[in-house]
């Protein structure tokens, strides 16, 4: 294939910014086509000569490329060779060309140049007048699905990769004096003189190169080519070590306290599946002590008829693909403007060798430097003429051009037609505010610029050059220089006054811009060919009055009846024209119709690139006991308990769940088990205080816990309900160690801190963790006893060592402070040991209870053996609305303490008094094999018509080896007063089971066991 | 404790004296160089920075002035001491001399002060390199210039999405003092955000 626009080096010189010498083979839409190195996927299409690169999203109408930039509504194409590498809607105008790119159009199913929907589009949009969103889809709502699905599949908005991701991104965290967006002739400038006093600096653009419009300028700076203060500039900037630069990096969001996220694209441009070389895309996230804004200004279209046929373009763009990527991207041009500075675009494409059939200028007259160049060129002028629709369908073939009043909004003559096959037109500029707006800040109306700047701000923003727009180069480079040194000295750096050279430039003479936007037709709008305001919506001139004349007249309404900028580009192109017509329709100025605000993102940005490197393993933290590495090697399935992985149970070969715990049970109450009880809670409390603090903080007295000796605890919130529960042990008078759930160990720790601080500071109380210092081990079973007493050799007879006790000894070799408590009902020994000797002791008590068989167990069978003693678990068999007294656990709540404690005045309330309060039961199911569901709810009476009056639910249940019979807790309305009633459990499978209430005690209910 | 006891740091699992054999020379081609400086004694001390009767106790016992400002940190030949709040402290000895400090600290300390042993509930893993800025600029928020982050300042911050507490050693070396059950997790992201630059591990 050939490049039929593109066109040769000028003389010696090549002022693009492409390379010749390496050429690029890339397919779009099956068909393969060269490009060069520096091409955007855009320029190189144009070069081919592609024309169509899309079909719209209503009417199915062909569509070209418009924009060079941000902007584009149209080549929006899914990129990527698999279904693992494509990526969804980039922009053509911002995608750079590699070798072997592979792009298809996400819009003209089943292909864009023949279109089933191109026919069906003209019945659609009869069909789809504007609203359609609420007036269609809205009814009935159920449908909305399937509506969906055939929208998407005719208008496309590309497709999700169906397979994982196969590349990585990451995030880094940055902090600078000025924070610099966009690297055009205002942002370079400001950087130079803000790193010229010292002043740490980044500066972010998100093309591939620095210099903005200069890139594609050929206005000489210092008399040479802009080309050359930019390599010096970035040279400089590139040396100094406080400066960074960032190309291809979108900022894409301005937030609160000069916070700026920005996407660096680091691999895209190189081709897919670089995952070695370095992560796709990264997010720095920048906190700026100033910001300054320098992100220029966006060409905005007219409105005219057909003014989307391909070869309509902006004539901003249609220079930057001549002078910067040395295509032309037609043959015969006619220009339509309303002001000076688009005249350039004729004057480039006539330097280039091709035709101009004619300016169509909407102002009665302009004495500009620019006419007079045209003029000197031969090129055919016309004053107060504008193009009011295009002849084409899949590339224009002619325009008409038609005589206008001054005013803009009536046309005086007849029509001339002439033949083209390119139209450019240019109504002006607009300020790209969207960052200054993400903060919150509303836009103001510049009647001398006829675009909105950015308004006041809370922010440390500084903004300069087209943003404010300030067009002329001369200014915007002063200007640029003088934000820069200005924002240094702010930041704390030189003397806010940039007194070196500023570099010289001659701005062409100009005279004023004309404000218009919408082109009048003979026909009424409503009549008149189809004139575009937003393309990627097919959002037109005659659906905004359409909008307006059914009483919709705030922008943001309109916005919403229409659909206009909602696309992914926002609106970019088409939102202030829209907000003309509807002003003038209304008749009512621009500002009076609202403003228009935008939200990060600036442009879409990858899920990948926000989700950074917190995936697959590193989702989320993992966090592990010392023995991990013995559960993984002996078979452990594991369980989540917040962020710890613990052993959940031990499978041996061929051994199904249900086997492995009833082996683990019977294993534990007939000789051994071990459990790895490392990732509970455990806090020093240390001071004069700790016991009084303890009294307050727990239900339970604490005044005359003696050395040596531990107790269980249960702590409430101020509402009275049970929010944690643990054994503390005292140490020494001034010394406790507190232990918590493992869910609840940091929140504890807070809450312990929360009432340390603030309500009893007079308390001397000191609070440290301590859960990662000590691996805990808990023995279990009636042969605890024996294996301990192999490894110490202090006595730990029942006589010497009593329930309930702790005793500090060595075992294994190392020293331990050992627990005689309980959380099974049997005799055990909590062994704890300094975490880098839990592996060794592990081991060493493994080995000593081969003997016994020491079966290891997991959370699973900790879960059955103690609901077998009816222990609950706090967050299981307790959700936050049960007190003390709900569980029947009266014996755990002080009635003596001098000082009050946390939960016990909310006991007094009215409704935590009531008899019919749910209460912690047993139940035991008719049918003895039978294991109801957790969460499964109860009812008194199974005959009741539904809905059903519920008066509890199943909290834990298991079935239980030991006793030979299937068990639950529950908790039931005035549970406990109906110990040996029914109750029924209708299940969502229809049946309804029988179950007894009974005493939340299966097993041992005297405690004898643990007590030996 | 009898001879044969044995000891894991925290990170024992990943070997890391294995993978400092693979490593070889780490000064070329790494931009990042880690080394757990494992089972040093760690102590958290407690107590009131503006009791004179403190301070002294602590000077009798380490021989070094407490450092109070906040975010120091100070050193000696038996001691490294990081400000960790304004009532907190880390202290950091040889390791198996904890005992012996902790003892002698219960000694010079009257009043209201907690010590409590927390050798076994982390470690410590020094980072340096060409590039271990700029792998602490993917895991942490905290400016890393050396205006707002001096050598001997220590912080304490997220890591990624745990925590850690970071004295700076150097222009371009770092202690990091995270908790064991965590570890692993630390050592899992140390690989993949220094993957670029190239990780050398050292024993």
């Amino acid at each position: 294939m050939k490049q039929i626009n593109r066109i040769g080096s000028v003389g010696n010189t090549d002022a693009s910014r492409i390379d010749r010498n390496k050429a690029f083979t890339f397919t779009f839409n099956d068909k393969s086509y060269q490009g060069f190195e520096g091409d955007t996927l855009a320029s190189a299409l144009l070069a081919n000569g592609v024309d169509v690169v899309g079909r719209s999203f209503k009417y199915s109408r062909p569509r070209g490329i418009i924009t060079a930039d941000a902007q584009e509504p149209n080549a929006i194409f899914q990129i990527g060779s698999t279904q693992a590498t494509t990526i969804p809607n980039p922009r053509a105008t911002q995608t750079e060309l590699y070798n072997g790119l592979t792009a298809t159009s996400t819009n003209g199913w089943p292909n864009v140049d023949f279109d089933l929907m191109g026919t069906l589009g003209k019945l659609g949009g009869g069909m789809m007048p504007p609203g359609f969103y609420y007036k269609t889809f809205m009814f009935p709502q159920s449908l909305w699905m399937t509506y969906e699905k055939l929208i998407r599949k005719g208008a496309g908005l590309g497709c999700s990769p169906q397979q994982p991701d196969p590349d990585s991104y990451d995030k880094m965290h940055h902090h600078c004096d000025v924070m610099i967006v966009g690297a055009g002739p205002a942002g370079l400038s400001a950087a130079l003189a803000a790193a010229r006093t010292g002043a740490r600096v980044i500066i972010a653009d998100e093309q591939n190169e620095f210099g903005g419009s200069l890139l594609c300028s050929k206005q000489l700076i210092d008399g040479d080519s802009p080309q050359k203060w930019l390599f010096e500039t970035i040279t400089e900037l590139a040396d100094n070590d406080q400066v960074t630069l960032l190309p291809r990096s979108t900022v894409f969001g301005y937030y609160d306290h000069n916070y700026l996220g920005i996407n660096e694209r680091r691999t895209d441009h190189l081709g897919e599946n670089l995952a070695e070389i370095s992560s796709r895309q990264r997010v720095h996230k920048v906190r700026a002590k100033q910001v300054i804004l320098a992100t220029g200004a966006h060409e905005r279209p007219l409105v005219y008829g057909n003014n989307d046929v391909p070869g309509c373009m902006l004539a901003s763009s249609v220079s930057t693909y001549i002078n910067r990527y040395a295509v032309v991207p037609g043959n015969t041009l006619a220009l339509m403007t309303s002001n000076d500075y688009a005249y350039q675009t004729a004057l480039d494409w006539h330097d280039a060798g091709r035709k101009v059939c004619v300016i169509a200028d909407t102002r009665p007259h302009s004495n500009g430097e620019r006419i007079r160049l045209a003029a000197e060129r031969g090129i055919k002028i016309l004053f107060g003429h504008a193009v009011i629709d295009v002849k084409g369908s899949k590339r224009v073939s002619s325009v008409n051009i038609a005589p206008l009043n001054e005013a803009g909004n009536t046309l005086t003559g007849d029509t001339s037609r002439y033949t083209c096959d390119t139209v450019a037109s240019s109504g002006g500029w607009s300020p790209v505010i969207h960052l200054s707006s993400h903060t919150g800040s509303r836009p103001v109306w510049q009647e001398d610029i006829q675009g909105f700047v950015p308004g006041e701000t809370t922010q440390e923003q500084n903004i300069c050059g087209g943003l404010q727009g300030v067009y002329s180069l001369a200014k915007v480079l002063s200007d640029g220089f003088n934000t820069g040194a200005q924002a240094a000295q702010k930041a704390g750096k030189g003397q806010g006054q940039y007194d070196g050279a500023i570099p010289k430039t001659n701005d062409l003479n100009e005279s004023p811009a004309m404000a218009i936007y919408h082109i009048p037709h003979h026909q009424p709008t409503s009549r008149a060919p189809k004139q575009f305001v937003d393309y990627q919506n097919d959002v037109t001139a005659a659906g905004i009055e359409l909008a307006n004349r059914e009483g919709f007249e705030s922008i943001e309404h309109v916005k919403r009846y229409t659909a206009l900028g909602f696309g992914t580009d926002q609106g970019k192109l088409g939102n202030i024209n829209g907000m003309a017509i509807t002003a003038n329709f209304l008749n009512k100025t621009i500002p009076e119709t609202g403003t228009t605000i935008f939200r990060p993102m600036y442009t879409p940005t990858t899920f990948g690139a926000l989700a950074g490197s917190d995936v697959k393993h590193l989702f989320d933290p993992a966090r592990f006991s010392a023995m991990h590495k013995w559960h993984l090697d002996n078979g452990a399935e594991f369980e989540d308990v917040g962020q710890w992985k613990r052993p959940w149970y031990f499978p041996q070969s061929g051994e199904s769940m249900e086997q492995t715990l009833q082996r683990e049970c019977l294993a534990t109450r007939n000789s051994v088990g071990i459990l790895d009880a490392s990732t509970l809670g455990k806090i020093d409390i240390q001071g004069k205080d700790a016991r009084e603090f303890l009294n307050r903080v727990y239900t339970n007295p604490w005044s005359k816990l003696a050395p040596g000796k531990c107790r269980y605890g249960v702590m409430c919130k101020e509402d009275g309900m049970v929010f944690d529960d643990g054994v503390t042990a005292c140490i020494n008078d001034n010394r406790f160690i507190m232990t918590t759930t493992t869910g609840g160990a940091a929140g504890v720790l807070q809450w312990l801190e929360l009432w340390h601080q603030t309500e009893w500071p007079e308390l001397e109380v000191y609070f440290s963790t301590v859960t990662d210092h000590w691996s805990t081990m808990t023995i279990s079973g009636p042969n605890s006893r024996k294996v301990l007493q192999k490894l110490t050799d202090t006595d730990v007879n029942n006589d010497n060592f009593r329930y309930m006790d702790w005793i500090e000894a060595e075992v294994a070799g190392v020293k331990a402070r050992i627990f005689r408590i309980s959380f099974t009902g049997e005799l055990s020994f909590e062994i704890n040991v300094q975490a880098n000797y839990g592996m060794h002791t592990w081991e060493v008590v493994m080995a000593a209870g081969e003997e016994f068989n020491i079966t290891p167990y997991g959370t699973e069978t900790m879960h059955i053996l103690r609901a077998e003693k009816g222990f609950i678990i706090v967050g299981q068999d307790t959700d936050g609305s049960v007190t003390p007294q709900d569980l029947d656990m009266n014996w755990v709540v002080g009635k003596k303490k001098e000082f009050s404690y946390l939960g016990k005045r909310s006991w007094t309330r009215f409704d935590n008094q009531r008899n019919d309060r749910k209460q912690m039961v047993g139940l035991k199911p008719k049918d003895p094999t039978f294991v109801l569901p957790e969460g499964a709810q109860i009812v008194f009476d199974k005959d009741q018509p539904i809905p059903m009056t519920m008066v509890g639910h199943v909290t834990s249940s298991y079935f239980s080896a030991c006793l030979g019979y299937s068990f639950a807790l529950a908790v039931v309305k005035g549970g406990l007063d109906r110990k040996g009633q029914s109750v029924y459990l209708p299940l969502a499978d229809g049946t309804t089971i029988e179950a007894e209430i009974c005493s939340s005690v299966f097993y041992d209910p005297k405690g004898d066991r643990q007590n030996v | 404790m009898s001879n044969s006891v044995r000891v894991e740091s925290p990170l024992y699992h990943a070997d890391l004296p294995g993978l400092a054999k693979l490593s070889g020379n780490p000064s070329e081609n790494c931009g990042v160089t880690l080394r757990e400086a494992k089972l040093l004694g760690h102590l958290n001390l407690r107590g009131n920075a503006n009791d004179d009767a403190f301070l002294n106790g602590v000077k009798q016992a380490l021989g070094l002035n407490l450092p109070t400002a906040p975010c120091s940190s100070a050193q000696n030949d038996k001691a490294l001491v990081m400000w960790l709040s304004p009532d907190e402290w880390l202290i950091i000895v040889e390791g198996g001399l904890e005992a012996e400090i902790e003892a002698e600290l219960r000694q010079t300390l009257s009043g209201h002060f907690a010590v409590s042993d927390i050798s076994g509930a982390q470690t410590m893993l020094e980072l340096s390199g060409e590039d271990c800025l700029n792998l602490l600029k993917k895991s942490i928020g905290y400016d890393l210039h050396l205006d707002s982050f001096p050598v001997g300042k220590v912080i304490g911050t997220a890591f990624a999405q745990s925590g850690a507490h970071i004295r700076r050693t150097g222009e371009k070396s770092f202690q990091l003092i995270v908790r064991r059950s965590f570890s692993d997790y630390i050592w899992l992201w140390l690989q993949h955000s220094s993957k670029e630059y190239g990780l050398a591990i050292v024993d």
